[in-house]
């Protein structure tokens, strides 16, 4: 039999059977935790619209509702907003721009990331993405967590406003290997205070923290980047990282760490419907 | 007479002092050993972080007392945190949203 009629041989085989490529084991869990997450969220707010859930604290309290709807009367972020949009319109030394790096110019694709990228093997963020456009541009590459690159991003963002988070895990087992190190990480207790991501934002969501509201998990990256009351300043995902890191008494990692980029893979994921409300405004 | 008594001093604290330097040397090389560790799990602790920088702050100061505590101190929250890590590897599926 020739190679081609054993190819022909097998594609029908696998037509008449409909043995359409099963997805992995890794890829139906991934589906299972977001049906469960998602799940328990509603349960713990049953109210609480889609629309609602990027918006964090002041989505699950009142009074915290009322203030950020007098603070957005002139939010602290337009500031940030209107340096990013003019980073990102300004070309490169070398005559390129950032429209030049990402899919549809640059515009409205903040919904689609973290992404993993299945020929580099790792996940890439936003800001990530960003830096690299600039390094692969003649540029230095801008420090990460708050300043220009929150600027950027935060521009980014903004043109994604009320896409919901469309995060995609690849049948690729080092794509499940990120969801699953990420989901790790959330769930994983460390530092001094013996706290885990999800303390807070699981099983405490809504909940007060001292004078904070803790935001549920849920969604709780659309609205990244951020301005920030208690920072005085614009701030991103990394930034929000380090800072809830030190705040269990852990060192935190580098920015952009792998780990940070696994956290926010599977955050993101778990958050998938959720409609991006970036750039935000947080106490 | 007073020569005597110096020198018997010195014989007698000369063991010591050195003995306080030996311990403090080995109690920071001990510490920093564990909370390599702990960094290799992704779990170095803040408070363990400023013991040992105590430690070879006071070391360089030739307070060995001190460098002593605060290596001690660093030696038990790193193990502390490297026991957190290892017991974290499983025990966080508990918490896991099903």
């Amino acid at each position: 039999m020739s190679a081609r009629r054993v190819i022909a041989a097998v594609l029908a085989a696998c037509l008449l059977g409909g043995a359409a490529p099963a997805p992995s084991d890794g890829l139906a869990v991934a589906a299972a935790d977001q049906k469960a997450f998602q799940a328990f969220f509603k349960d713990r707010f049953p109210k609480l619209p889609m629309s609602e859930w990027g918006n964090g604290p002041y989505a699950v309290n009142a009074e915290m509702r009322k203030q950020w709807e007098d603070i957005m009367q002139f939010p602290p972020y337009d500031f940030a907003l209107d340096e990013g949009k003019t980073a990102f319109e300004t070309k490169f030394a070398n005559g390129k721009s950032y429209a030049d790096c990402f899919d549809n110019g640059g515009i409205g694709i903040r919904q689609t990331f973290p992404y993993f990228d299945t020929k580099t093997g790792e996940v890439v963020t936003l800001d990530l993405a960003i830096n690299r456009c600039r390094v692969a541009n003649g540029e230095k590459p801008l420090k990460y967590q708050t300043g220009l690159i929150a600027s950027i991003d935060a521009y980014m963002a903004s043109t994604s406003r009320g896409k919901p988070f469309d995060i995609k895990i690849p049948d690729d087992p080092r794509a499940i290997a990120a969801y699953e190190a990420g989901k790790q990480f959330f769930y994983t207790r460390r530092g001094q205070l013996n706290f885990a991501c999800a303390s807070c934002h699981v099983t405490s969501s809504g909940d007060r923290m001292r004078g904070d509201i803790l935001a549920p998990a849920m969604g709780i990256l659309a609205a990244f980047p951020i301005y920030r009351s208690d920072w005085g300043s614009m701030g991103t995902i990394d930034r929000r990282f380090t800072s809830c890191s030190s705040q269990m008494r852990a060192e935190p990692l580098k920015p952009e760490d792998p780990a940070y980029r696994d956290v926010e893979y599977f955050l993101s994921y778990m958050s998938n419907g959720v409609p991006i409300t970036g750039p935000g405004t947080r106490p | 007479m007073k020569r005597i008594l110096v020198l018997g001093l010195v014989l007698i604290a000369g063991p010591a002092l050195a003995a306080d330097q030996a311990a403090a040397t080995a109690a920071l090389a001990g510490a920093e050993q564990t909370e390599a560790q702990a960094g290799k799990l992704l779990n170095r602790w803040l408070p363990t972080e400023a013991a040992l920088k105590a430690a070879r702050a006071a070391m360089a100061k030739q307070d060995w007392d001190t460098a002593l505590a605060q290596a001690t101190l660093a030696h038990a929250l790193a193990e502390r945190s490297v026991e957190q890590a290892t017991e974290q590897k499983t025990v966080w599926q508990d918490a896991v949203i099903k």
